[in-house]
């Protein structure tokens, strides 16, 4: 069929002004929604991450739930149900050798008594294989403040020991505890920079 | 639908006598593969897991992207933060086939939503084989082949599981059928349930555009006159607004329900895409040698598909179906630019490749029935392969 063909059947003239009508009102749904989806309205940690893209680790509202003074072993194992409370983002695994670091920075959260003072945190570390000799620069901060840079090697796990400062524990009683890799490897050029690899956690604990 | 009437000299040779066999048949060879097609995949299962039962079988082929479906057709979409604490919200997933399956368990709720899933499939690939009849130019062998393709074919496993996939390609075949017919109002319905189907059907508007342009230039008219010509038709301005509506209205509802109207592209960055140059992603693919053995390693499959996706589409653009080569050529290159993740999946889905395909297999009842016993082969290796993982597949 052409379109001279197309053409010579327009719709029934009283119909005309209802399609116009229904045209109008289709296209003033379709800019309202526009303008709405241009301006979303979402919390501050869905803004980083999926909007600004300003961090690779969405802030997850787990609870921290832990028992004081326990190590946890985060390594594939049946203490796993220990790990899900306290892992809250940038983080894949646990599998056989510890939870996998991915992005630019990863976060833990431990909830602490609320009569808890003079902390220190543990985290046993090792640097993935590809970090070479040099290894992977860890900068550690608790409720938003640094409390130490450490280096975490390839093949050899090491402890490090982090001060909290009392003035650090806040109202809450929790500890967020934010992992940040400088130094992570983008494995491909054409990779998102949430897959950026850079450590495994092996266990960690706050006493 | 007028599809299912016979040719009309053959109406005028006998209407009683001769309409009702060729609705008939229309009708039972599509059902006949429904049969074999189920039969295949049984058996594909069956030798794939150690436990198989036919009450499992619906949920033995659920892999991959189904069991977002189901989530989502049980459940519905996810707030934020999501219930799993993790970034990777169903977002991404488009309403149409999760939110019909869930809608009809809510009124069969005794059948498990797979088992739902599954004939709600099927029964839309066997409407697909129906509507396609006027697109397969009305021959018998070209609606075999397509219908044993939908059915029982290779990728059998995309239309007959729960997949976004046996909607699409209803969907494209019915917009695609309203176009064939000027009926442009009816095509932008189509392609308005298409937009809110995947996320490409959104381009169906360009090919409604693409078939207008193509009938304005036959015609003899001036590039000038085009637009004053469209606007002068408010049945045509109608049908374009309606194209991505329902992609606006999955939109409004995102907003409305967790606040990011985009949230279905932000949400993408969970899945860490990585993006870049669809030429470079084909090679890279098509390079990627075995590193023992002759068969080909699962990104040469996806670069096959692919370039035989494009290779089909230029074949519909040099015989002028604008509408469809616009669509397949759009909708082939846009999820390109992410990589070839799921490229063989889309281009088994784009209901305009099969459907030439179809026409061009269709040389003559021999190799129409080599091709359909070549399908049935394919079907149970490919569904065996689909139940382990095949990354291919995915």
């Amino acid at each position: 069929m052409s379109s001279a063909a197309v053409l010579s059947r327009p719709p029934r003239r009283r119909l005309i002004p209802w399609l116009y009508a229904a045209a109008c009102l289709v296209a003033l749904f379709e800019l309202g929604v526009t303008w709405l989806a241009l301006h979303p309205d979402v919390p501050p940690d869905y803004r980083a991450y999926y909007l600004d893209r300003s961090t690779t680790c969405l802030d997850e509202p787990v609870n921290g739930s832990y028992s004081f003074g326990t190590e946890i072993t985060f390594r594939s194992s049946p203490d796993d149900r220990l790990i899900a409370p306290v892992r809250v983002c940038g983080w894949e695994g646990p599998v056989g050798d510890g939870l996998h670091a991915v992005g630019e920075s990863a976060r833990l959260r431990f909830a602490v008594p609320y009569n808890a003072t003079h902390l220190t945190l543990m985290l046993e570390l090792v640097a993935v294989d590809m970090a070479g000799p040099q290894g992977q620069r860890v900068v550690v901060s608790v409720n938003g403040t640094r409390v130490g840079e450490v280096r975490a090697v390839p093949k050899t796990p090491r402890r490090f020991d982090f001060t909290i400062p009392d003035s650090l524990l806040t109202a809450s009683h929790r500890l967020d505890v934010e992992l940040s890799f400088p130094d992570a490897i983008l494995m491909d050029p054409q990779d998102s920079n949430t897959r950026k690899r850079s450590i495994k956690l092996l266990a960690g604990k706050v006493v | 639908m007028t599809v299912l009437q016979p040719d009309l000299s053959l109406a005028r040779a006998g209407a009683v006598r001769l309409r009702w066999p060729l609705a008939a048949t229309l009708a039972l060879i599509p059902a006949a593969f429904i049969g074999i097609g189920l039969v295949i995949r049984y058996f594909g299962y069956a030798a794939s897991v150690s436990d198989e039962t036919i009450a499992g079988f619906p949920m033995g082929m659920c892999r991959w992207d189904c069991s977002w479906y189901v989530y989502i057709a049980e459940h519905g979409y996810h707030h934020f933060p999501t219930p799993g604490m993790n970034a990777a919200g169903n977002w991404a997933f488009f309403p149409v086939m999760p939110v019909f399956v869930g809608l009809v368990h809510s009124v069969l709720a005794m059948v498990p939503t797979m088992t739902l899933a599954t004939a709600v499939s099927i029964l839309m690939a066997y409407a697909t084989s129906i509507i396609a009849w006027p697109l397969l130019g009305k021959d018998l062998k070209a609606y075999t082949i397509f219908s044993a393709y939908l059915l029982a074919g290779p990728w059998s496993i995309y239309f007959t599981t729960f997949m976004t996939e046996a909607a699409f390609i209803l969907i494209t075949t019915a917009a695609l059928v309203a176009l064939e017919r000027r009926s442009y109002l009816a095509a932008g319905i189509a392609a308005g349930l298409l937009s809110a189907t995947r996320i490409v059907g959104v381009f169906m508007s360009i090919a409604i555009v693409a078939q207008l342009l193509g009938d304005h230039l036959a015609a003899r008219k001036s590039w000038r006159s085009f637009v004053p010509e469209l606007l002068r038709r408010p049945d045509i301005v109608l049908s374009l607004l309606l194209a991505p509506l329902g992609a606006f209205a999955y939109m409004a509802f995102l907003r409305w329900y967790m606040g990011d109207g985009l949230a279905f592209l932000h949400v993408q960055r969970a899945w860490a895409r990585a993006y870049g140059n669809p030429l470079t992603f084909v090679w890279e693919a098509l390079t990627t040698f075995p590193k023992s053995g002759w068969i080909p390693t699962f990104p040469q499959q996806l670069a096959t598909a692919v370039i035989t996706g494009f290779v089909l589409t230029a074949i519909l653009l040099l015989r002028r179906k604008w509408a469809a080569g616009t669509f397949s050529i759009i909708s082939l290159t846009v999820p390109l630019f992410a990589g070839m993740a799921s490229t063989l999946r889309f281009t088994a889905a784009m209901a305009p490749l099969p459907i030439l395909g179809s026409r061009l297999l269709a040389r003559n009842w021999a190799i129409t029935a080599l091709v359909v016993l070549g399908f049935f082969v394919a079907d149970y290796y490919v569904a065996r392969a689909w139940i382990e993982g095949a990354l291919s597949l995915v």
